[in-house]
């Protein structure tokens, strides 16, 4: 038997014991089974991707003796790519729940935790390899199903089921859109191969419609502006090991199901299939920050940057598609690349930053920032890992959220090699875009992290809290080290990715490596810039000053209060808090936050100049989901109180329905011709 | 030889139908479900005429299933579960007697201009009597819709399932032996999940007046 096949069979098995396991075993031994399950399936995940993609083996395997399901499953370089996402996110999601899920037993259903948690992986093993519509559709409501059920395993906590319910609602619309979308590409034929769809030739307004079908699709699941509403809802209130898998991988199946269908079944399209993709990206990626900016939830927070890096992720890809329409091939390259590796990288920071959120959820029982503080002292181990997330994901050298940023900033500067005005400027305003995103990303790690750990505790249950244990600090280890070399090796990393991504959709194998440098040369200008160079300034600029500080400073030690500016008797009252850190951005997008500000003031009857006590309160309005969603619920809720005439509870009304229709049709059988 | 077993078929299948139409006019349970053994006993015969004269031995055995199944097994559950709720009668049914029974004709005469083309075309000795399969699986259906009480409704769907077995033994000779143990199964299977449901709608409501299910809706 191949070692591919070999992996595949040994992965699928573990989890279905992992599963089992949860289903039968219960306690602790219940809830090891269940992570070493979820682990060797994911590290089989891992390693099956990783052979195909250091080998180029591709695995092919169909089960025609399963007659009705249409089994069919393929390898090649970006199912192995997404397989390696799959199994680091679960590895190390698995090892984390496994202590996590302690503080769950006897409170929610551990059965469902741990049996969903296993399903949920395999779902998304299977549905990268799947190669006929079939098993891709099948495999996908498996992932959003299993999806649903984890995110209502605290179903009696505030907002859960409404969340649940809404991402039940969107992911449903999307999978209603990816039918469609693959009925048309497959002509009704749900279990040809995609191969056949390949190498269909379908007229160019049929095309269209597959690509704005599929987007719709995928746009859901990815968490794509205008249709993220779920995204922020449901993302928090899953147990916080699944949320890391949410963020860092299944959101990312929309990002895969994007790239096989535009790129590899529909083998590229016309420039604006890439402008619309990269437009989308642009405005999530900074609508995203911006959201999160003003969220003193940290796992929302967390939630609304998945929406900006899925951005970030989408102006690559479609800079990418737009390349190769342009007959770039060099530069789609880059950009595919450039969404790829950013997509990797995501999985890891923002699996450990929601692993990191989800332990000072464990250890402090809430996740308003306005309660935390102080926790680095209390939980060092874990602010070092959330410390080392949060720089990832404002995109600090050397971590990989650095590496594939700046790739994303190449390809669209590559943008200026494009002959046509409209898409180079756009491309150019893009870059523009994504600066800003990368700015603001920074300002909202500071505040999430300097609010949550630094300073002083702002809450009894934050004065209390402990480290985590540590299965949970291994969990959350394993992606900094992920981070990490991530971030060190990219020159690695390119090529594999280039040589992964060689045949979809035509794009020849170039030989790309990773450089510091900008290829941005404006017809008559070239320009040079050495980020290299720049890094060394900075980096000798700063020795420097440090250098001259040491030897001018006094060198005394002094022990004062965290930001205590020399005052005696600090409260945590005098802190800086999260809203005021946000106070100046939202004062700056005012007119994209729309905030509603109320504050009451209660004076002492006597004396006007005596304050008992102040009430400030001050919310943003999502203006434009309003804008949006409000209309199409309206005429849902319409619609459907109309249809509810038609069923009047009567059983035997329901019976003359179903009576009438079969007359009706006999009726037309007979009678049609 | 093939008249007598045209005959035979057109005989067996009347027998059939107007077991059916008993359920229209009498208002007693333990006549619904002697209806039902008869009716069951004439498909067997049919599908035993059948199993002789095409020549298809596999439906000797469908035959016997239906006599021990619905013949035998199901009217005795029908008649415990009659024994419990007996009193109760059909008593004001949504379509009184007279409207049911000229309905039930029309039911018959459409089954009749359905099946047209079917028997126009068809070689088979049995074509003549296969409009009366299709009358009785209308008029069980009207039985469903228009009777209030679960038990006749309970008969009501037996039947259908026997109109349904009917159609396929005069139609095709039988469907293959191991499809029709499984509509037997599945019937079977149907049959006591109603009469779960049965009991416990007489258990919430006191009666088994399906009408009474409507208040269910909030």
């Amino acid at each position: 038997m191949a070692p591919e096949l070999l992996l595949l069979a040994l992965s699928v098995a573990s989890y279905a014991v992992g599963a089992l396991a949860a289903l039968i075993v219960r306690g602790m031994v219940g809830r090891a089974l269940v992570a070493v399950g979820a682990l060797v399936g994911s590290l089989a995940t891992l390693a099956l991707g990783a052979w195909c993609l250091a080998t180029g083996a591709t695995l092919a395997f169909a089960a025609p003796w399963l007659p009705l399901t249409g089994l069919a499953l393929r390898a090649d370089g970006l199912s192995a790519f997404f397989l390696v996402v799959v199994g680091l996110g679960g590895a190390a999601a698995s090892v984390y729940g496994f202590g996590y899920s302690a503080h769950y037993d006897g409170r929610y259903s551990l059965r469902l935790l741990g049996a969903m948690f296993n399903v949920l992986l395999l779902s998304l093993a299977i549905q990268v390899l799947a190669d006929n519509a079939l098993t891709f559709l099948v495999t996908w409501e498996a992932m959003s199903l299993s999806a649903y059920l984890l995110v209502l395993v605290e179903h009696d906590q505030h907002g859960t089921v409404r969340a649940a319910n809404w991402y039940l609602a969107v992911t449903h619309a999307g999978f209603a859109a990816l039918v469609a979308a693959f009925l048309v590409l497959a002509g009704g034929d749900m279990t040809g191969s995609f191969a056949a769809m390949r190498s269909a030739t379908l007229p160019p307004a049929t095309r269209n419609v597959v690509f704005l079908l599929a987007l719709v699709g995928f746009g859901t699941k990815a968490g794509v502006i205008p249709l993220h509403v779920w995204l922020p809802m449901a993302h928090p209130v899953a147990p916080s090991h699944v949320s890391a898998l949410l963020s860092g991988v299944v959101i990312k199946m929309g990002v895969y199901g994007l790239m096989r269908v535009a790129l590899d079944l529909l083998g590229g399209g016309p420039p604006w299939w890439g402008g619309v993709v990269l437009g989308l990206g642009a405005v999530s990626a900074l609508l995203g920050v911006l959201y999160a900016l003003m969220e003193h939830d940290l796992k929302r927070l967390l939630a609304y940057h998945s929406v900006e890096n899925v951005g970030i992720i989408l102006l690559g890809v479609g800079a990418g598609l737009m390349f190769q329409s342009y007959g770039l091939p060099g530069l789609a390259t880059l950009g595919f690349i450039a969404g790829l590796y950013h997509t990797l990288n995501h999985a890891c920071f923002k699996g450990l930053l929601f692993l990191g959120a989800g332990s000072v959820l464990y250890a402090t029982h809430t996740r308003n920032m306005e309660q935390l503080g102080g926790l680095i002292s209390r939980m060092p181990r874990t602010a070092a890992c959330f410390l080392v997330g949060a720089a990832a994901i404002s995109a600090l050298p050397p971590l990989n959220g650095f590496a594939s940023e700046w790739l994303v900033f190449q390809t669209l500067m590559g943008g200026a090699l494009v002959p046509h005005p409209e898409a180079a400027i756009g491309m150019a305003i893009a870059v523009a875009m994504l600066a800003l995103t990368s700015g603001l990303a920074v300002a909202c790690f500071v505040k999430a992290f300097g609010i949550t750990f630094l300073a002083l505790p702002r809450s009894a249950e934050a004065e209390r809290a402990r480290e985590v244990p540590a299965s949970m600090q291994v969990g959350m280890l394993v992606l900094v080290g992920m981070c990490v070399a991530l971030g060190l090796t990219p020159f690695l990393v390119v090529p594999v990715l280039s040589r992964a991504l060689a045949g979809l959709g035509g794009l020849p194998l170039t030989p790309i490596g990773f450089s510091l440098r900008l290829p941005f040369s404006v017809s008559g200008v070239t320009g040079e810039m050495s980020p290299l160079l720049v890094g060394v300034g900075v980096l000798l600029l700063g020795t420097l000053t440090a250098v001259v500080l040491r030897g001018v400073a006094d060198r005394r030690l002094r022990i004062g209060d965290t930001w205590g500016c020399g005052r005696v008797g600090q409260t945590p009252r005098m802190e800086y808090t999260a809203t005021a850190f946000a106070e100046p951005l939202r004062r700056v997008f005012a007119e994209l936050y729309r905030p509603t500000e109320d504050l009451s003031i209660d004076f002492h009857p006597k004396s006007k100049y005596f304050v008992r006590s102040i009430a400030y309160r001050s919310e943003v309005e999502p203006w434009f989901e309003r804008l949006l969603y409000t209309p199409l619920l309206s005429a849902l809720r319409g619609a459907a109180v109309r249809v509810r005439q038609v069923q009047a509870g009567s059983l035997h009304l329901y019976l003359a329905y179903m009576t009438i229709a079969l007359l009706a049709l006999l009726v037309v059988a007979r009678w049609s011709r | 030889m093939d008249a007598t077993f045209s005959q035979l078929a057109m005989l067996g299948s009347s027998l059939v139908l107007i077991f059916g139409l008993i359920l229209l006019w009498r208002r007693r349970v333990p006549a619904y479900i002697n209806a039902f053994t008869g009716q069951s006993i004439a498909l067997a015969g049919v599908a035993g005429a059948t199993g002789y004269f095409g020549n298809e031995p596999e439906l000797y055995w469908v035959a016997a299933f239906l006599l021990v199944l619905k013949g035998a097994v199901i009217p005795a559950l029908l008649r415990r579960m009659g024994r419990r709720f007996g009193t109760e009668r059909e008593l004001d049914p949504y379509v009184n007697t007279a409207t049911s029974l000229l309905m039930a004709g029309l039911l018959v005469l459409f089954g009749y201009a359905v099946m047209r083309p079917l028997v126009a075309t068809s070689q088979l000795p049995t074509r003549a009597s296969i409009p009366l399969a299709m009358g009785l699986i209308l008029v069980s259906l009207f039985v469903i819709v228009t009777r209030k009480k679960a038990l006749t409704q309970i008969v009501g769907f037996l039947m259908l399932e026997n109109g349904i077995a009917l159609l396929a033994i005069l139609g095709t000779y039988g469907i293959p032996l191991i499809v029709e143990l499984g509509v037997f199964l599945d019937a079977l299977l149907g049959f006591l999940v109603m009469q779960v449901f049965v009991y416990r709608i007489q258990e919430t409501f006191q009666t088994m007046d399906i009408g009474q299910l409507s208040r269910l809706r909030h």
